[in-house]
C-alpha cells in the first residue's frame, strides 16, 4: 500500500491531478478549489492533528500549515485514508478527475441524451394520436358523452386500418402484382354484353362493370394454387385473410373490454368533489388562448355535469310509482318493438310473393315497399322510444342506455330482412348454375361445330374471352350487395348531416329576424347531436363491412375512407351547428356498453360468413374456390400438398370429436374458475374501499 | 446574457438563496436569466406588467392573485430574492429532504406552506377564513356567466357544505388541509 503513494499513479489515485497544494506547494498535490467542487485536502495537511482525520482529511487546508508527514507513516490515517481511496477509485470519473474521467463523462452525456430522448419520444407518441385536439375541444363544449362517441369512432377507425392492411396486402396487392392481368381469363373480362356501358360513371357507382371485374371483389380471384413465381398461395391466403380478420375483430373488442372493466371499478363519487373541482380545475400550464377557451368550457360543462349528478342522488322517489311507470314504459316499447317485428316480417313475405310473379306488373310502392317500410319506422320509432323513455324518469346515463338498447332491437329487425333477401337471391343464383352449367356443354360443342372433342390433343379454338358464357357468380352478388348498402349508407348520412344539422341551423339563425316566435328558444331550434343515432350507425356500418369483407376485399378500403371523412365532416357539424344538451352528463368511464353491443354484432355478423363457407357450395365460374364442393377445402388441400405427411396425421387425430370435447370442457371449466376469481377480487376490492371511508 | 447572469448575481448571494430556498446552483442561475429575460425595465426588480406579459398568467382566471403573492404587502416591485422566495413554494418535495434537519424552519416547500400559499390566494381579507363571498367571486371568474346565478350560489355552498367542520359557514386553514389530504 505504501506504494501506491509513493508513486505518480498512486498519486493520482488518491489525489487529483491538478496544481499543487497551496499550503504544501507539490509534495502531494490535493484538490484545488473550483467552484461547485469539493476540495480535497492535501494528505496529512490540516487544522493541527486535533480533530479527527477523515474530518481534517476533507476540509480545506489552512494557509500556511505546514504537510509534513507522509499519509503512509500517519498511523491513524491510513485506515480512513483506505476507505477513502477505494471511494475515489469507484467514483473517479464522476469526481471529475483521473482516468475515468472522459469515460464518465460521456456516460452522463449518453444518459442525459437518452432521457431527453425518452421524454421527447413520448411527447412524440402524444402528438401522434390523430384529431386529439379536435376531440378535446368537443369534449370541454358538449361533455363527455358526446367526446366518447368520437373517441369510439377513432378506436373503430384503428381496427379498420388493420383490417384494411390484412385484406389489401395479401389479397389485393398479391392478385394485383402477381396474378394474371386482367383479359386473359373469362372470370377478369367484363362479358360482350355489357362492354357498352362498361366504364360509364352511373355503372361504376353501382359497382358493375370495370369495378366489378378488378381485384376489389371475390369474382375476380382465380382458383389456380399458386401464383406468380413467389408461388403464393392465393386461395389460402383469401381464406386466411378472411378467418384472420374475424379472428382479431373478436380479440381487440375483447381485449378493450377487459381494459375497460377495471376501469369502471371504482365508483366516481369522493367527497370534497365539489372543493376539488373548485380549487383545482384550473390547468396552469395553458399559454395558449384558444385551449383557455376550451378549458373554460369544460371547467363549465363539468360543474354542469357535477349539478345533473347531485340532483339525480337528491331525487325523491316514490318507488311504487316508479316501478308501476316503468313496467309501463317497458310495455309499450315491447309492444312498439313487437308490432314493428311483424310488419317487417309481413312485407317481406309480401316481397317475396311478389319476385315469384315477376318484376314488371309491379308499382313503384311494391317494388320499394321493404325499403320504404324499414325507413319510415327508423324515422319514427326512435322518437317514439324517447317519448316513452320519459315516463321513466332514469338517469341520464341509464336512459340512454335502455335507449341505445331498443333502437338496437328495431335495426335487428332491419339486418333480418337484409339478410333474408340475400339468402333468397343466392338461392336464385344458385338454380341458375345448373342452367348455365348445361348451356355451357352445348356452346362448347357448338364450338367444335360437331367434331367429337374427344381427342385431348386437338388444339383447343382460341376464343376471346370476353365472348365466353359466364357462370352466375352470388358471392360477388354479395358483395355489390354489401358495398352498395354501405355507399348508401354513408351518402344518406351526410345527406342527413347536412340538411337537418346544417340547413336547419342556417334557417334558425337567420330567419330569426322576420319570425313570428322565436325560433331559437322554440321550434325548431338549433339541433342536439344525437349520440344513440350515430353510434348506432357506426355499430351496424361495422356490421357490415364483417360480413362483406369476405366477398369484398374492397370492403375495409371503402369503410376507412368513410370513417375519415365522418370524422371530419361530424366534428365540424357538432362544432358548428348543435347546442349542447340541457343536462350535460358524464359519460362512464369505460365505454363497455358500446363494445358489448359492437360484440354482438361482431357475432351476429360471423354467423352468415360461416354458414355460407361452410354449406354453400362456391360458383364453378369466378373465385379463388371454383372448383371445390365446400370454401374450407382449401385447408384440406394445403395440408395434403404443403405440409409433411405425418403432419396430416396428426391433424386427423386432433380433429376426433374424442379430444375436441374434453378441451371444450376444459375452457369452459377455466372460464369458470376465472369468473369466480374475478368476482372475490371485485368484493375484496370493495371491502378495501368501505375500510378507508370508515377511516376518515 | 449567458455573461450579464453569472456576472450580477454573486456566489454569496446564490449561496443565500440556496439556504433559504432550497434550489440548486444552476436551478438558481436558470431562474435568474428568466427573471432579467422578464425585466424589460433593466433596473433589477419586476413590476405587475412585467408579470402579466407571461401568456400562462394572463389568461389564467386567478392570474392577478397570483401575480399579487409575488409582492410583499403594499409594495410595488419585486426584487430577485422576493421573486425567488415566492417561487420556493413551488418546488416538488424531494424524499431526501424529510429525514434533514427536523429542528429547522419547516422549508419553504413543505406541503403545509404549500397549501398555505394556495389558502391566500382565495381569502382575499386575510381574515383565515374563506367565506362564501369569496368562493362566488372565484366561481364567477371560472364559468362566467354560463351558468345562471343561483346554481352559483348552490355550489359554492355545497362547497362549503362538504369542507366545513365547525359549523361557521366558512372554510378555515386547517379545513382546507383536510379537505385535500387525499389529493
Amino acid at each position: 500500500m505504501p506504494d501506491q503513494f509513493n508513486s505518480n499513479e498512486g498519486l493520482t489515485i488518491w489525489a487529483v491531478r491538478s496544481a499543487a497544494c497551496k499550503s504544501c506547494d507539490g509534495h502531494r498535490s490535493c484538490g484545488q478549489e473550483r467552484a461547485g467542487s469539493r476540495s480535497y485536502l492535501c494528505c496529512g495537511c490540516g487544522p493541527g492533528t486535533g480533530p479527527s482525520p477523515t474530518l481534517s482529511l476533507l476540509q480545506d487546508p489552512g494557509p500556511g500549515s505546514g504537510c509534513s508527514t507522509h499519509l503512509a507513516e500517519h498511523p491513524t490515517l491510513a485506515a480512513p485514508a483506505l476507505e477513502a481511496q477505494l471511494f475515489v477509485e469507484k467514483f473517479e470519473g464522476a469526481l471529475g478527475k483521473g482516468k475515468g474521467k472522459k469515460f464518465y463523462a460521456y456516460k452522463v452525456m449518453m444518459m442525459k441524451k437518452w432521457l431527453k430522448f425518452q421524454r421527447d419520444f413520448e411527447n412524440f407518441k402524444t402528438a401522434c394520436i390523430p384529431w386529439e385536439f379536435k376531440i378535446k375541444e368537443i369534449e370541454s363544449h358538449f361533455g363527455s358523452s358526446v367526446a366518447s362517441y368520437f373517441i369510439f369512432l377513432r378506436w373503430m377507425y384503428g381496427v379498420n386500418m388493420i383490417l384494411f392492411g390484412l385484406s389489401f396486402g395479401l389479397v389485393m396487392i398479391p392478385e394485383a402484382l402477381m396474378g394474371k392481368p386482367y383479359g386473359t381469363l373469362p372470370r377478369k373480362t367484363v362479358p360482350r354484353a355489357e362492354e357498352a356501358n362498361a366504364m360509364n360513371f352511373a355503372t361504376l357507382w353501382d359497382f358493375s362493370g370495370f369495378a366489378q371485374y378488378s381485384v376489389l371483389f371475390y369474382g375476380y380471384y382465380d382458383n389456380k394454387r399458386t401464383i406468380g413465381w413467389l408461388k403464393f398461395r392465393m386461395p389460402l391466403s383469401y381464406f386466411l385473410v378472411g378467418v384472420g380478420t374475424i379472428g382479431y375483430s373478436f380479440m381487440v373488442v375483447i381485449r378493450t373490454m377487459a381494459k375497460n372493466a377495471h376501469d369502471d371499478g371504482g365508483g366516481d363519487d369522493t367527497s370534497f368533489n365539489f372543493s376539488w373541482k373548485m380549487f383545482t380545475s384550473w390547468d396552469y400550464l395553458i399559454g395558449n388562448p384558444e385551449t383557455a377557451d376550451n378549458k373554460f368550457a369544460s371547467i363549465t360543462t363539468s360543474f354542469k355535469e357535477a349539478i345533473v349528478e347531485e340532483q339525480e342522488s337528491r331525487k325523491e322517489e316514490n318507488i311504487h310509482l316508479t316501478r308501476f311507470l316503468r313496467v309501463l314504459a317497458n310495455f309499450f316499447a315491447f309492444c312498439t318493438l313487437a308490432g314493428s317485428g311483424y310488419l317487417i316480417y309481413f312485407v317481406v313475405r309480401r316481397s317475396q310473393q311478389f319476385a315469384l310473379e315477376g318484376m314488371d306488373n309491379l308499382g313503384w310502392w311494391e317494388r320499394n315497399e321493404v325499403n320504404m317500410v324499414m325507413s319510415l319506422l327508423g324515422m319514427f320509432c326512435p322518437t317514439l322510444f324517447d317519448v316513452i323513455s320519459s315516463l321513466e324518469n332514469y338517469h341520464p346515463r341509464i336512459a340512454l342506455r335502455w335507449q341505445l338498447g331498443r333502437i338496437f332491437a328495431l335495426f335487428l329487425g332491419n339486418l333480418y330482412t337484409f339478410i333474408i333477401a340475400l339468402m333468397d337471391d343466392i338461392n336464385l343464383k344458385l338454380e341458375e348454375e345448373k342452367i348455365v352449367r348445361y348451356n355451357m356443354t352445348i356452346w362448347e360443342a357448338s364450338l367444335y361445330n360437331g367434331t367429337v372433342p374427344e381427342n385431348a390433343t386437338a388444339p383447343p379454338i382460341q376464343v376471346d374471352p370476353a365472348d365466353v358464357p359466364r357462370g352466375p357468380c352470388w358471392e360477388t352478388m354479395v358483395g355489390q350487395e354489401f358495398v352498395r348498402l354501405t355507399v348508401s349508407d354513408t351518402v344518406t348520412t351526410y345527406i342527413t348531416i347536412l340538411i337537418g344539422d346544417f340547413l336547419r341551423a342556417v334557417f334558425v339563425r337567420f330567419f330569426n329576424y322576420c319570425w313570428c316566435w322565436d325560433l331559437e328558444y322554440g321550434f325548431p331550434s338549433y339541433s342536439e347531436f344525437d349520440i344513440s343515432g350515430n353510434v348506432l350507425g357506426l355499430i351496424f356500418n361495422q356490421g357490415m363491412i364483417w360480413m362483406g369483407s369476405f366477398y369484398a376485399p374492397c370492403l375495409p378500403a371503402i369503410n376507412i375512407f368513410r370513417l375519415h371523412t365522418s370524422m371530419y365532416l361530424q366534428c365540424w357539424a357538432v362544432m358548428c351547428c348543435n347546442v349542447p344538451q340541457e343536462r350535460v352528463f358524464k359519460a362512464s368511464r369505460s365505454n363497455n356498453f358500446y363494445m358489448a353491443m359492437l360484440l354482438f354484432i361482431l357475432f351476429l355478423s360471423t354467423l352468415p360468413v360461416v354458414y355460407t363457407v361452410v354449406s354453400i357450395p362456391p360458383s364453378f365460374d369466378c373465385g379463388p374456390f371454383s372448383g371445390k364442393t365446400r370454401m374450407y377445402e382449401v385447408i384440406g388441400e394445403t395440408l395434403e400438398h404443403d405440409f409433411p405427411s405425418w403432419f396430416a396425421k396428426v391433424f386427423g387425430y386432433a380433429s376426433n370429436p374424442g379430444l375436441i370435447l374434453p378441451f371444450i370442457l376444459l375452457m369452459v371449466l377455466g372460464i369458470y374458475y376465472l369468473n369466480a376469481t374475478s368476482k372475490s377480487y371485485k368484493e375484496a376490492n370493495l371491502e378495501l374501499k368501505k375500510k378507508k371511508q370508515k377511516e376518515k | 446574457m449567458g455573461s450579464r447572469a453569472s456576472t450580477l448575481l454573486r456566489d454569496e448571494e446564490i449561496e443565500e438563496i440556496k439556504k433559504e430556498t432550497g434550489f440548486s446552483h444552476s436551478q438558481i442561475t436558470r431562474l435568474y436569466s428568466r427573471f432579467t429575460s422578464l425585466d424589460k425595465g433593466e433596473n433589477g426588480t419586476l413590476s405587475r406588467e412585467d408579470f402579466q406579459r407571461i401568456p400562462e398568467l394572463a389568461i389564467n382566471p386567478l392570474g392577478d392573485r397570483i401575480i399579487n403573492a409575488f409582492f410583499p404587502e403594499g409594495e410595488d416591485q419585486v426584487n430577485f430574492r422576493g421573486f425567488m422566495r415566492t417561487l420556493a413554494h413551488f418546488r416538488p418535495i424531494e424524499d431526501n429532504e424529510k429525514s434533514k434537519d427536523q429542528n429547522g424552519p419547516e422549508p419553504l416547500n413543505s406541503r403545509s406552506n404549500k397549501l398555505h400559499f394556495a389558502f391566500r390566494l382565495y381569502d382575499l381579507d386575510k381574515d383565515d377564513k374563506i367565506s362564501r363571498d369569496e368562493l362566488l367571486q372565484v366561481l364567477r371568474m371560472m364559468v362566467g356567466v354560463n351558468i345562471s346565478d343561483e346554481q352559483l350560489g348552490s355550489i359554492a355552498d355545497r362547497t362549503i357544505q362538504e369542507a366545513d367542520q365547525d359549523g361557521d359557514s366558512a372554510i378555515s386553514f386547517a379545513e382546507f388541509v383536510k379537505a385535500f389530504q387525499y389529493l
